[in-house]
């Protein structure tokens, strides 16, 4: 699969402002997505609206996620026992190899070489598909959405919604050509049916299934995966062999936690009051196996930095990508990352410094991101965080540090201050060309303000009686 | 391991969750929550994700109820013993593959709850853990009393049972997806449509007939 979504011209490194403006080309789709998105923040504040007690919530919700990161440790023994007691096999992976070593091996043991998976950001992250691929194992992504990015080989844009960058004529395109649907039908609702034909048949005849985990439970040893469509279940409740997949920090102390998260979790992600499905997996069926994935993949490493540890709260609800107004404009694949969007780039720098060291630039800072947050996390104070160490450790984008530099200069020195405005006026003013060029940043997609013929200082001075 | 636990942060208590009682509940939302309020709640948010519901005051009227929606739909199965001649009463399945072809399942679920429609079944009352997926259609009947306020109730009233399962679920409507363009389509890879019967004893089935 190709990480970069299928763009050509991404050799080397990737960089969040270059992939923006590739997806800013098309002007009328940018619109499109902005407002779908935006469509779907406005759904979660309706959604949020009706339950007064939100805001008690959301506070319940962060403060038992703290409690969480203090003992998670305590929390993961005691779900690997409960786990093991109901039958369940229970694997640790101490990063994205091991997982998918994992996974292969018991494949393997089954001699299963075809697999259904339903939606799991976890194995985003650690690739799991195009490594199954590369050992001959078919891997068949079951979530529609999710379907749709695989046949088209690009990863999802959303952890959510995962081809809302796609139009419907596109999706009829990808079936027409993949499942044989007429071509130019884009309707959802015939496309959708097909769909279900499709993968109905690949439900029924794949002996193993790979799940994702929204929350375990630390006291019981169960999970439960959440879904809309039903592909969770039908995949696991008709396969021999049930692999669930989970990074360490999903697990909640206990039971009743569910109740505070699966209140927010949809409310916050669609709008929805719950999604059809909140199934709790528990044991295996008799003469069935069941097993579960822990994985750490630098989430020990991040659970030790102060600043950052927060992050590591998320329950994957991306209201915080809906509501971000850099996200909305420049789309998921311009992350080059599993997941996208404010909270992505705050976790994918913990991963690699210097593949993602563009990302915490890529927000406005506006804050929107962590008042939408179910779990109160931080997020626009760490990726502010993230730009002040990423400077400190000469990870920043080059041209922004040169930048930076030459302002340090400028500001730092009041007689070149007021030369460079000088300067800058004169230049807008009488050769706009000088500015308004490919080469700034700040006149892509937008125009700039009139100029005045003075600074403020210079009115200021002028009118001080 | 021992990176989780050398770099988990000092000990930070749990916090109390927000009471599932229908007082705390009235009292928060500032409205009457008393007599028929949460079943009529559980109605109207079910219809409003693509559900059906309909109150009733036992399951011949069940019955009738089904044969009037599904004339056409082939084989059905039934876990609800009451429903006497209505389809096949569910057995023991070799393989769930076996039940590829069902139309219309009936079960009988828990509880509902009001906030979200959702319905809470265990593994026992599911015949197996596939029915109430691969079903084209899927009816559940509870008991009208049997409604509970919100999600925090509900996981009161679990423990509460104190039933062990293997596997249960909530289940809020029918299957859906809005991954195309975010049309909401009804019936994704599970049932396309849900029914919830709430049976009330107390009912007359006058004015039915």
């Amino acid at each position: 699969m190709k990480q970069n979504g299928g763009k050509p011209g991404h050799a080397g490194k990737e960089d969040h402002a270059a992939l923006a403006d590739a997806f800013n080309k098309d002007e009328a789709r940018v619109n499109w997505h902005d407002e779908t998105l935006w469509w779907i923040r406005q759904k979660r504040d309706k959604a949020a609206h009706t339950i007064p007690e939100w805001e008690l919530l959301r506070e319940t919700a962060s403060r038992i996620k703290d409690n969480v990161l203090s003992n998670l440790g305590g929390y993961l023994e005691q779900f690997e026992a409960a786990a093991m007691a109901n039958g369940v096999t229970v694997h640790w992976a101490a990063d994205a190899a091991e997982h998918n070593a994992i996974v292969l091996g018991l494949l393997r043991r089954h001699g299963v070489d075809k697999m259904v998976k339903s939606k799991s950001m976890l194995t985003e992250e650690c690739h799991l598909n195009e490594y199954l691929q590369e050992q001959g194992i078919e891997v068949i992504d079951t979530d529609l959405g999710e379907r749709v990015v695989q046949l088209a080989e690009e990863p999802p844009s959303h952890i959510v919604l995962p081809c809302i960058h796609k139009k419907k004529e596109e999706i009829g395109e990808i079936f027409h050509e993949h499942l044989g649907t007429p071509a130019g039908n884009a309707d959802p609702q015939f496309l959708t049916h097909a769909a279900r034909l499709h993968l109905r048949e690949k439900f029924l005849t794949r002996r193993a299934a790979l799940t994702g985990v929204n929350f375990a439970v630390a006291e019981t040893g169960e999970f439960v995966v959440c879904t809309n469509e039903g592909n969770a279940d039908m995949g696991a409740h008709l396969a021999d062999v049930h692999i669930a997949c989970m990074g360490i920090e999903k697990i909640i102390p206990l039971k009743k936690h569910l109740g505070v998260f699966l209140r927010l979790l949809t409310r916050s992600a669609t709008g929805q009051p719950i999604t059809t499905y909140s199934s709790h997996f528990k044991k295996p069926r008799p003469g069935k196996e069941m097993h579960i994935v822990l994985v750490d993949n630098g989430r020990s490493v991040h659970l030790g930095r102060k600043e950052f540890r927060n992050s590591l709260k998320c329950i994957r609800c991306a209201a915080c990508f809906n509501t971000c107004p850099v996200y909305r404009r420049s789309g998921g694949h311009s992350y080059h990352t599993a997941v996208a969007g404010p909270i992505g780039s705050i976790l994918a720098p913990n991963l690699d410094r210097e593949k993602y060291a563009d990302l915490p630039f890529a927000s406005t800072l506006c804050g929107s991101c962590s008042n939408v947050c179910p779990v109160k996390i931080d997020i626009h104070d760490q990726l502010y965080k993230w730009r002040q160490v990423l400077v400190q450790s000469g990870h920043a984008p080059l041209a922004k540090k040169a930048a930076m530099k030459t302002m340090t200069w400028v500001l730092s020195n009041p007689s070149v201050y007021h030369t460079a405005g000088k300067a800058g006026r004169w230049f807008m003013l009488n050769a706009p060309f000088t500015v308004n060029n490919g080469m700034n940043p700040w006149y892509k997609q937008r125009d700039m303000p009139p100029v005045p013929k003075q600074s403020f200082g210079e009115w200021y001075k002028k009118n001080k009686k | 391991m021992k990176t989780v636990k050398g770099n988990q942060p000092e000990w930070k208590e749990l916090p109390e969750v927000p009471a599932g009682d229908v007082g705390f509940a009235a009292a928060v939302a500032g409205v009457d929550l008393s007599g028929d309020a949460l079943a009529d709640g559980f109605v109207k948010v079910l219809e409003a994700i693509g559900g059906a519901a309909y109150v009733v005051s036992g399951f011949d009227r069940i019955g009738t109820i089904l044969r009037e929606l599904f004339p056409r739909v082939g084989r059905v199965v039934s876990g609800c013993p009451e429903l006497e001649g209505f389809g096949e009463a569910a057995r023991g399945y070799a393989d769930p593959h076996e039940l590829e072809d069902v139309g219309l399942a009936v079960l009988a679920a828990h509880f509902g709850v009001a906030e979200n429609g959702a319905c809470w079944i265990t593994e026992d009352r599911m015949i197996e853990r596939a029915l109430p997926f691969i079903a084209q259609n899927l009816a559940l009947v509870i008991r009208k009393k049997d409604v509970v306020v919100n999600m925090h109730a509900a996981y009161e009233r679990i423990g509460g049972m104190n039933l062990e399962y293997g596997f249960a679920t909530f289940i809020a409507g029918p299957s859906k997806t809005a991954d195309i363009e975010q049309s909401l389509v009804l019936g994704a890879h599970g049932p396309k449509s849900m029914t919830v019967f709430l049976v009330d004893e107390e009912m007359s089935d006058a004015g039915f007939y």
